[in-house]
């Protein structure tokens, strides 16, 4: 996903470069004789519209596609309870005590069944990032005190995913992390 | 018209500006070494540098901005000179303040100060509070200069006039120039997001000072945080902007250019999206309402219209087939708009919630938030500080290494931002002292972008070294 | 005016106050524990006196399950008028069965029916009443700990309601007395409608944002959203009233 975004960014910074090029060489080679436009600020609406309409089918195509409404009609087979604080998350099948913060020291999941994962803070705000076993980020959800944000997912491809805090959380963000099997 | 006072102050900022950049590029640069191992910096070090840069380079070209378009009112208004010193005092005292917490009390956490980090002191315990004072100081001078200059402004232009209503109607009686149109705009924004701080932090202050009998909501603060963060890094963008539409036809040898109805109605619009779009910091926080968070994708979409849709398409219009004059002031301008439509292509794909699911806090934030700053916002500025520093040196100006500062601008530049991209495209995390063995891509590419930005800081260089000359002659020239 | 005071507030705090630090508050987990789990599938006799298992109640429709004791002089009075009342403002009321089932061996069924009559419930269809003999295996499988206290011949415990979909899974639980917000969000639980996140008990907290709206299913604007809006309105106050001071002194 991340690399097809890659390119697409690059093909339309080329058009991007390539159009401003364009111009600029134009207005070098046309000399003194040139007329030009008194103000450029005219006329140009139907290009606003254009515009319009290109974004706006993009919105249309990408906002029902968003992680808000993830296999939403399902029931999950795992619900995995998440406390996140600094510098560490905690995974659990149970419910997690705030005041006795306990995790499990290794999740396993089955392929392509439904996970949920709830997760919280315990103090600052966190990231909770999926990293799949190619390392390469494929879900997320921030832990924010106060609140759960429940994250559904399904993993296909069995291996060791890792997890990285995604928020900046203090000195020791960088090291912040757990991880999960899927089998 | 302008006055002498005017220009002094101009100058001194130009100078304040630049040497902060500088500073500022070099703890960049400093970061970058970090992540790529050719220098071992403790973590606490690289994120005090890191709270450093972010709120320094906000803080800086967020002025830079206010004084350009606050010399170029002067052609229209009288403008306030000590609101303008005010500003000043306060925005080198709060400078002082935020290296003192960052550099003294080891404060890090971070520029965004994401709510309760920076209650749970893992620093000197005046830090804490020297941080937000150094906000609120540089806060309170910034409103006084916004709020000073809005209301010259509307002395003479009522507000219907100056946000351009009349211009809706067919053949407007009187004209509203563009420049004076965006300024208000870009001021009524920043105001707004100024209160929003100062709302912020009395919340903080509240909480703090509450002995735990009173708890913020996460929530709202984060919302409250990006209210004020994301609209002001955005204002400054339009500063530059206003000051585009006054002096890109004027360097250039072409007539002024005039307000037509769409140029007023997408102006206006901004003004509503803008305040809309920080809604998309908060796309993986599943607990703000979904509405919400596709209020913030369209919000965001059409915050792009007019900036895309009229002023690139405008300068794109006025430089086709069109003989200008090109000297280091426009060409600056028009690579900064090329900059600025690229970064604002990497923002258009981030602010995609399906996108930002994959891509959030990655480093191809600061990828796009970098093109459109350091290939964008800051090349307005610097053809500013170029356009002004020429003004007075009698004859015909050289200049002599327009060339090599933009080739090395870009070449420095487009490398350190590739770098950031394609660590986006691999997924590695912002905002990380040091790189997990996940990512064996990372360290490499951070140590290639503190290469070419060493390439962007030589140019930057040059350039400063060129104007500080005419700025310094400016600034003791006898009254 | 408002911005002086703001400021003025600000700057006398920074500098003169003390300082002391306001800690997190952890919000309560148990109502995390058990969610998605199977509940236990106890038989139960009902106020006719049906005796059938916890799966056949719960296959025909989701349940509301709240375990009380007659004898309780405590909260589960208030807790059972409390559920009575907010559910007679639901629209949503055939979708579900209420099942009251005593967690004391001691109660009998005449127990059960002198209840559902105190609370004017004997012939409701969605109130169910009943009594078992095997709630040890049933409290243990929705994390419910009644603890008894000898003294008080009283049973020490939390109002307790839990949320059970068709398929027998625990969706949702409320511990204490709470409001129907809360209950709204139960209700759509049982019927698996995923809401992507809520909020943790926690009364410390003045301006939440939002709070879920279970009747709409949505948002409603709290206290928080006034203060988003605040700076804007207050920005805006300040561009007319300086563009009505500046106009009237120079006319």
């Amino acid at each position: 996903m991340q690399y097809s975004i890659l390119l697409l960014f690059l093909i339309l910074t080329a058009l991007s470069a390539l159009v401003f090029t364009f111009v600029f060489i134009s207005s070098k080679k046309v000399g003194i004789s040139g007329q030009g436009l008194s103000n450029p600020l005219q006329k140009r609406f139907w290009f606003l519209l254009i515009l319009f309409v290109v974004l706006g089918i993009f919105a249309s195509v990408t906002i029902p596609r968003s992680p808000y409404f993830l296999f939403a009609d399902e029931v999950p087979a795992r619900v995995v309870h998440v406390a996140a604080r600094q510098f560490a998350f905690l995974l659990s099948d149970k419910a997690i005590d705030p005041e006795n913060p306990e995790g499990k020291d290794s999740i396993e999941f089955l392929a392509n069944e439904l996970v949920e994962f709830r997760v919280t803070s315990l103090d600052v705000n966190h990231g909770f990032a999926i990293y799949n076993p190619s390392n390469r980020l494929i879900a997320q959800t921030q832990a924010m005190p106060g609140y759960v944000n429940r994250l559904r997912w399904k993993f296909k491809e069995p291996g060791k995913y890792t997890i990285l805090c995604l928020e900046f959380c203090g000195m020791a963000h960088q090291v912040m992390r757990s991880s999960f099997t899927v089998k | 018209m302008e006055s002498i006072k005017l220009r002094k102050i101009t100058s001194l900022w130009i100078l304040i500006v630049l040497v902060l950049f500088i500073v500022n590029i070099v703890l960049g640069i400093l970061m970058r070494l970090n992540q790529g191992e050719i220098i071992h910096q403790s973590p606490i070090t690289f994120y005090a540098n890191m709270t450093t840069h972010g709120l320094t380079q906000i803080g800086i070209w967020f002025v830079a901005g206010m004084a350009a378009v606050n010399y170029l009112l002067q052609r229209y208004v009288k403008t306030s000179y000590s609101a303008n010193v005010v500003a000043m005092v306060l925005t080198v005292i709060g400078i002082l303040m935020l290296w003192s917490s960052t550099y003294i009390g080891k404060f890090h956490a971070g520029w965004t100060f994401l709510y309760p980090l920076p209650l749970r002191i893992m620093w000197a315990k005046w830090a804490t509070p020297m941080f937000f004072g150094s906000i609120l100081v540089m806060g309170v001078g910034w409103l006084t200069w916004s709020v000073s200059m809005m209301t010259q402004l509307l002395k003479k232009y009522p507000l219907t006039r100056a946000l351009a209503w009349q211009h809706f109607k067919k053949n407007p009686s009187t004209q509203t120039p563009p420049f004076i149109l965006i300024t208000m705009i870009t001021l009524i924004g920043i105001i707004t997001c100024l209160l929003g701080a100062v709302l912020l932090l009395a919340m903080y202050s509240a909480e703090y000072f509450s002995n735990g009998t009173f708890v913020n909501d996460a929530l709202l603060m984060k919302n409250l945080t990006f209210f004020f963060g994301h609209t002001i890094a955005n204002e400054m963008l339009y500063l530059g902007l206003a000051v585009i539409y006054e002096l890109f036809p004027e360097v250039g040898g072409r007539p002024k250019w005039k307000t037509t109805w769409y140029v007023a109605l997408a102006w206006n619009c901004t003004l509503v999206f803008i305040l809309t779009a920080f809604f998309h910091h908060l796309y993986m926080d599943f607990v703000q309402p979904v509405g919400f968070q596709i209020v913030g994708q369209i919000a965001s979409y059409m915050a792009s219209l007019p900036a895309a849709g009229v002023t690139v398409f405008s300068v794109l219009v006025a430089v086709y087939r069109t003989p200008i004059k090109w000297s280091l002031t426009n060409l600056l301008f028009f690579i900064g708009v090329a900059g600025w439509v690229i970064g604002g292509l990497g923002a258009v794909i981030d602010v995609t919630i399906t996108n930002n699911f994959v891509l959030h806090n990655t480093l191809w934030v600061p990828a796009h938030f970098h093109t459109y700053n350091a290939l964008g916002n800051v090349l307005f500025s610097l053809a500013f500080f170029h356009w002004f520093s020429i003004q007075f040196t009698g004859g015909i100006h050289k200049e002599k290494f327009t060339k090599l500062i933009l080739t090395l601008l870009l070449i420095g530049g487009i490398g350190f931002l590739l770098a950031f991209y394609i660590g986006g495209a691999e997924s590695i995390p912002r905002r990380y002292s040091n790189y997990p063995a996940e990512f064996p891509m990372a360290a490499p590419l951070a140590a290639g972008a503190a290469l070419f930005a060493t390439i962007y800081l030589i140019a930057i260089l040059i350039f400063f070294f060129n104007i500080s000359k005419r700025c310094l002659n400016v600034l003791f020239s006898p009254s | 005016m408002f911005k002086r005071i703001i400021l003025s507030f600000i700057a006398g705090s920074f500098f003169y106050g003390t300082a002391a630090f306001g800690q997190v508050n952890p919000a309560d987990w148990k109502e995390e524990a058990n969610i998605y789990e199977k509940v236990y599938d106890v038989s139960i006799t009902s106020n006719k006196g049906i005796n059938l298992t916890f799966s056949q109640l719960y296959n025909e429709k989701p349940v509301l399950l709240a375990l009380i004791f007659t004898r309780c002089s405590g909260i589960c009075n208030p807790f059972l008028l409390q559920l009575k009342e907010n559910l007679q403002f639901k629209s949503d009321t055939g979708g579900f069965t209420v099942l009251v089932l005593s967690f004391d061996p001691r109660d009998t069924r005449e127990d059960m029916i002198l209840l559902s009559e105190r609370l004017g419930l004997k012939n409701n269809k969605q109130w169910f009443f009943a009594t078992t003999g095997d709630i040890e295996k049933m409290n243990q499988s929705v994390g419910f700990n009644p603890v008894w206290d000898s003294a008080r011949s009283q049973y020490d415990h939390d109002a307790f309601l839990v949320g059970i979909n068709k398929e027998g899974y625990i969706t949702k639980k409320l511990l204490g007395l709470r409001d129907k917000h809360e209950l709204g969000l139960l209700i759509s639980s049982v019927h698996d409608i995923f809401s992507p996140s809520y909020r943790l008990p926690n009364n410390n907290q003045l301006f939440s944002c939002f709070n879920y709206n279970p009747e709409t299913g949505k948002n409603a604007p709290g206290l928080g959203l006034l203060f988003l809006a605040l700076p804007a309105i207050i920005a805006l106050l300040l561009v007319l009233g300086i563009s009505y001071n500046v106009r009237h002194k120079q006319v």
